[in-house]
């Protein structure tokens, strides 16, 4: 800040030298002096509002005893107990504030630093001590710093090998394979009927529906739509069986799970950022933070009317990251 | 058989033999002798705290950790930290047969079968987000009267730490739980860490033991929550305290108090009383809040599965700057050569808080280097005297604020009845345009106050008088001693270390003064 | 002049303070009660980018209700399929009065009803509906709709709406009471009869457990886990569940009332009814053991309490105890 303010000395005086003034010297009060013994203008009053204050806070700590013998409901415990405390606090910290001295006393402040001297013999014992002990022995020297340093770098080891396993493709697969039936989360497949226009479903790849890994990574939307509004991504024309899309259920921002669906606006929504998806383009992100469309599962009604996919995801799903393929 | 001998007899000649004040005679004593402390006692006892209100702002810090260790040990007696999955059978209903983990269910099952169970983890949960609260607000006092300059540069780092340290034990707490709502911030938590280029996946994965959620991280979350934070926040504590009993009190520059001085009262008895009755304050209203106003009732939210989730999730407030930060930052995602770098994740939760905590720690130097003070400072600035510095603290508190203020974009557009997305195009421009207009409107408003005559000054009485003749006369009323005393005036800096003569600089009358006197200005190096 | 003045008394500050502290903290009270309580205030701006034109396509139900259930799942899914059946003949023709289960039986309403209902139609739905509930540009059409969709928009007062500018109707006080309601539902299906009907639930025998895990799987995501609701994509919102009765949340769930989807084939009609007695009990009358619940709308209202009574009025105590030149 180049603004350094204005320093103003007083005009009667820079008495004490060294260039800081003090300007009217403060009694140093003596805890003798009956003037700064108590503040009240009325101590005998003052005394008496502390005391109830004190026995208030006396009764409403013993409540709280009782109220935990029987065993009350939060509520009162939370009364008594903070009351108590409170008041307790209250009536001691106005004993201290009106009925003990209150000076104002000043306490001298000596200079942290050493004198000159003492910094350069200090400097000095540094420098000379060094240069005879160590640079002497400069092999020995190199020797430890060489040993300490790799017990340094091994020391890391532990945390990079133990802690948890190489992520390798982990973050790339899903469980979604060519012809894996759709269930819900009671593991109930899909039929083509299972769902109205306007309709929504979480699914899972049969199996994983109870698994944290399905839960985590494999949960999909499906959702039912008019086909009549689809605006088909190219290469997608056979992805959307009767209406049905199935989008990947982990946001592209985050992973949270976007389950806000809007069926008049064709939105899904992410409840954790307010990413908006349009559900009838392939999802492509209209609002918010996400980056990318959610990935569309490709399905297929089978002989019996049940829906299954088509493919798996044709990329990594949720939140990017470093070793993202693009696509 | 001295000892028989020399042995006292009488009842009088015991209390003689232990000294002129009896016992405690005795016990200080017996203390000095084996360790010393008679004189350093005796000098701790009349150490000498200012008296400012402002003063007392990092003592809500340090009683709601104290609260935060009590109650956090009782809660130590009754969680599990496991995810294994059970089956719940317990007093909540709407639970009752879920398939629910085992730290969530020890959760519930603390709130509702424990003793003050529930007051308990309240006053855990208001003491964290209070313990935060008062670090920053503790800290905006530190940074606008420049308590931070030298000598104490380094318990402003300190205390920086702590606050950064808070943050991230109040966010792992949150999640101990494993709660609904708490699961989808570590889900959040799980991809920020994966946006970190190069490292990203790596890091992530090691620290959940693999994908998300994995069993590993509640235990370890526990073992980081309940041993090695607190254990860093309390030496860090320690080492904050340490620093300014050695560096003594700053304060403010008023009547008698100049850079060699401490005034106020000491510690024993005032200080004490006052202070002890503080922390009885905190833990009282702590208490009431614990039991009266009823925090993050995880048996509401379920027990967290990856695929369920609730609308209008926040974290606790202290994270709500990231939150909103990720939710006003634009979806700029780079791909190429079969990388990606999500900028939308990476920019405002690793590198804005990077950006905004590195400033935090290198103020001091940063406003040196503008500056080119380098005197010891024990005297405070008075926010007005620096205008620069605390319109750039308004502007920069503002800028947090506003992006604190974006984490609850849904919960203002459904309370003011607005459209979401303009709500969050509000905030995308507010974030940079209020921050400037704070800047300019504080800078004016110091320099205006700068100008006012006296602000903060004894009033003088007017002392109104009737003549004989029924005249009323109003005078202003005899000078009191210290009326004259400029007091709100800052000291000069002394010269500590000595750096050859100043130059010197023209004698100018004080626009402070009001014509009062003339006072000399001096610019420091 | 006035400012240099205010600056200059020393009560500023502390009643600033006060102030803030005070009035934050009742501000942070009130929104928590009004976000509580069931809004019928004001007025949706018209904005975003949704206008009234978007009102159309949502209501109308497609062809296709009424299609069998999936094999392997509970039969008894909302629709005319549903195990129990009930025929009557009205005007010589044998037409489906009520159908359903033992958990929600959906009923249409009494032939009786509705030359009442035309009345009323006529009198309060048809300048925007048109005389036979054919739909105009500000209002989507209302044939095959089913009684339980006319039911759930008028007994929940959002019809007769206050504007058609409004993006989303809000719930009010019904200008139509319960019976009214019904007479206009039956009016309007004697059109164009459709399911589903008015569902009656019955609670007896509901388990609140599988109602909340249901209720967190399917409804929190826009109703929130406390059902207090927010704020949605534009102008849309989703409302509170906190004045619903277990009839509405029935209809809302089977007819999916604008942007709301709708839950047919996947929901049973026991899990509808776990829903709704979920909803009815615990979601509408929390425990609450822990205090005020703040409005149920998380860490926001949390985090204002925290910072204003906790920081706040503890660095006021500061105040007190310290001196203040």
């Amino acid at each position: 800040m180049s603004d350094v303010p204005p320093v103003i000395t007083p005009p009667d005086g820079d008495g004490d030298g060294g260039g800081h003034g003090t300007a009217v010297a403060v009694p140093v009060a003596r805890f003798d002096d009956p003037h700064l013994q108590e503040f009240a203008r009325h101590p005998a009053r003052t005394e008496r509002v502390i005391a109830v204050l004190l026995v208030v806070g006396m009764l409403a700590v013993a409540g709280f005893g009782a109220a935990y013998w029987v065993s009350a409901t939060p509520w009162v415990l939370a009364v008594t107990f903070g009351a108590g405390l409170f008041f307790l606090g209250f009536g001691l910290t106005a004993w201290g504030k009106y009925l003990m001295p209150q000076g104002p006393f000043v306490e001298d402040r000596h200079t942290l630093a050493s004198a000159p001297e003492e910094q350069d013999a200090l400097s000095a014992a540094l420098v000379q001590r060094t240069s005879v002990v160590v640079k002497r022995r400069r092999l020995l020297g190199g020797l430890f710093a060489g040993g300490a340093g790799i017990f340094g770098i091994v020391a890391i080891f532990p945390l990079l090998r133990s802690l948890g396993p190489l992520p390798g493709t982990s973050f790339d697969r899903t469980n979604w394979r060519r012809g894996t039936l759709l269930v819900d989360s009671n593991g109930r497949p899909v039929h083509v009927d299972t769902l109205e226009v306007g309709g929504i479903l979480t699914v899972f790849p049969h199996g994983q529906q109870a698994s944290d890994e399905g839960q985590a990574v494999d949960q999909t939307i499906l959702l039912r739509v008019s086909t009549d509004d689809v605006t088909t991504q190219p290469g997608r024309s056979n992805w959307g069986p009767r209406g049905y899309l199935a989008y990947s259920k982990l946001c592209t921002h985050l992973g949270c799970p976007v389950g806000l669906y809007e069926q008049q606006l064709q939105l899904l929504v992410c409840p954790c950022h307010q990413s908006m998806f349009n559900v009838l383009n392939g999802c492509i992100p209209q609002f918010g933070p996400a980056p990318r469309p959610l990935p569309q599962l490709p399905l297929k009604v089978d002989a019996s009317g049940y829906l299954r996919a088509r493919a798996g995801y044709d990329q990594a799903v949720g939140p990017g990251f470093w070793e993202r393929t693009t696509k | 058989m001295t000892i028989a001998n020399n042995a006292p007899r009488t009842k009088r000649e015991a209390q003689a033999a232990l000294g002129p004040y009896g016992r405690t005679s005795q016990a200080v004593a017996e203390l000095d002798e084996r360790f010393g402390l008679a004189k350093g006692g005796r000098i701790f006892l009349d150490k000498i705290f200012p008296d400012h209100w402002s003063f007392m702002l990092g003592e809500i810090a340090l009683y709601s950790f104290v609260v935060l260790i009590a109650t956090g040990i009782f809660l130590t007696l009754y969680f599990i930290p496991s995810t294994t999955q059970i089956i719940y059978h317990g007093s909540y209903k709407p639970l009752d047969g879920q398939r629910v983990s085992e730290a969530y269910a020890s959760t519930v099952n603390l709130s509702f079968s424990v003793r003050a169970g529930l007051l308990m983890r309240q006053m855990h949960h208001w003491a964290a987000d209070v313990f935060v609260g008062s670090i920053v607000l503790h800290m905006a006092r530190i940074f606008f009267t420049g308590a931070f300059r030298k000598p104490r540069e380094t318990n402003w780092i300190i205390g920086t730490t702590l606050l950064i340290m808070a943050i991230l034990n109040g966010f792992i707490g949150y999640s101990l739980p494993d709660d609904l709502v708490s699961g989808t911030g570590l889900r959040i938590a799980y991809s920020i860490l994966l946006s970190i280029p190069f490292v990203g996946s790596y890091l992530a994965s090691f620290l959940f033991h693999g994908n998300f959620p994995g069993d590993a991280i509640i235990p370890r979350f526990f073992t980081i929550h309940v041993l090695i934070l607190p254990a860093i926040i309390a030496g860090l504590i320690g080492a904050h305290l340490g620093l300014l009993v050695r560096q003594k009190h700053t304060q403010f520059p008023g009547e008698g108090r100049t850079e060699r001085n401490v005034v106020g009262s000491p510690m024993f008895p005032t200080f004490m009383a006052k202070t002890t009755g503080f922390l009885f304050m905190v833990t009282g209203v702590l208490g009431v809040l614990g039991g009266l106003a009823q925090i993050n009732p995880i048996w509401q939210f379920g027990s967290y599965q990856a695929d369920k989730i609730s609308y209008a999730v926040q974290p606790d407030w202290y994270m709500g700057w990231l939150d909103g930060a990720l939710r006003i930052m634009p979806s700029w995602e780079w791909t190429g050569w079969g990388h990606t770098l999500p900028w939308e994740v990476f920019f405002p939760a690793v590198l804005f808080p990077g950006l905004v905590f590195n400033i935090a720690f290198g103020w001091p130097i940063i406003e040196r280097r503008f500056t080119g003070d380098n005197e010891m400072h024990n005297l405070l600035d008075r926010p007005r005297d620096r205008p620069k510095r605390t319109a750039f603290g308004a502007a920069f508190f503002t800028m947090l604020f506003v992006v604190f203020g974006a984490s609850s974009t849904d919960v203002l557009a459904n309370y003011f009845h607005v459209s979401l997305n303009d709500v969050l195009w509000f905030f995308r421009i507010a974030v940079f345009v209020i921050p400037v207009i704070v800047y300019a409107l504080t800078w004016r408003i110091c320099v205006e106050m700068q100008g006012v005559i006296g602000v903060g000054k004894r009033k003088r009485a007017m002392v109104v008088t009737r003549t004989a003749s029924g005249e009323y006369v109003a005078e202003v009323a005899e000078a009191r001693p210290d009326d004259d005393v400029d007091e709100l005036h800052p000291e000069p800096v002394p010269v500590l270390i000595d750096l050859g003569p100043e130059p010197a600089l023209p004698p100018r009358t004080s626009p402070v003064d009001g014509g009062v006197g003339t006072a000399v200005r001096r610019v420091n190096r | 002049m006035f400012v240099r003045r205010l600056l200059r008394n020393r009560y500023v500050l502390p009643l600033v303070l006060v102030a803030t502290i005070g009035g934050g903290a009742l501000l942070a009270f009130a929104s928590a009660g009004a976000a509580g309580a069931a809004t019928g205030v004001g007025g949706v701006g018209s904005g975003g980018g949704v206008g009234a034109g978007n009102f159309r396509s949502g209501v109308a139900l497609p062809p296709g209700v009424g299609s069998p259930s999936y094999l392997g799942g509970p039969k008894d899914s909302g629709n005319a399929n549903s195990s129990v059946r009930h025929y009557a003949k009205v005007g010589g023709k044998r037409q489906l009065v009520s159908y359903g289960s033992s958990s929600i039986l959906y009923k249409t309403p009494p032939a009786s009803y509705i030359p009442v209902g035309a009345a009323l139609f006529a009198q309060n739905c048809s300048s925007c509906h048109g005389a036979s509930a054919e739909g105009s540009p500000v209002a989507p059409p209302l044939l095959g709709v089913g009684p339980a969709t006319v039911d759930f928009w008028v007994s929940t007062g959002r019809m007769p709406a206050r504007s058609t500018n409004q993006v989303q109707a809000q719930r009010k006080p019904p200008l139509l009471n319960a019976k009214q309601a019904l007479e206009v539902a039956a009016w309007v299906n004697s059109l164009d009869p459709a399911v589903p009907y008015v569902p009656y639930p019955n609670l007896k025998g509901a388990d609140v457990a599988t109602g909340a895990d249901l209720f967190s799987l399917n409804c929190a995501a826009c109703h929130t886990i406390t059902g207090a609701g927010d704020a949605l994509a534009f102008s849309t919102f989703s409302p509170s569940l906190h004045s619903a009765t277990a009839q509405q949340v029935a209809e809302a769930i089977r007819t999916g009332p604008a942007n709301m989807p709708r839950f047919t084939g996947n929901l049973s009609d026991a899990q509808v009814r776990d829903i709704v007695a979920y909803v009815t009990s615990y979601i509408q009358h929390p425990t609450n053991p822990g205090g005020s619940d703040l409005g149920g709308v998380g860490p926001v209202a949390e985090g204002f309490i925290a910072l204003l009574i906790g920081v706040g009025g503890l660095a006021l105590v500061c105040f007190w105890i310290g001196e203040r030149s």
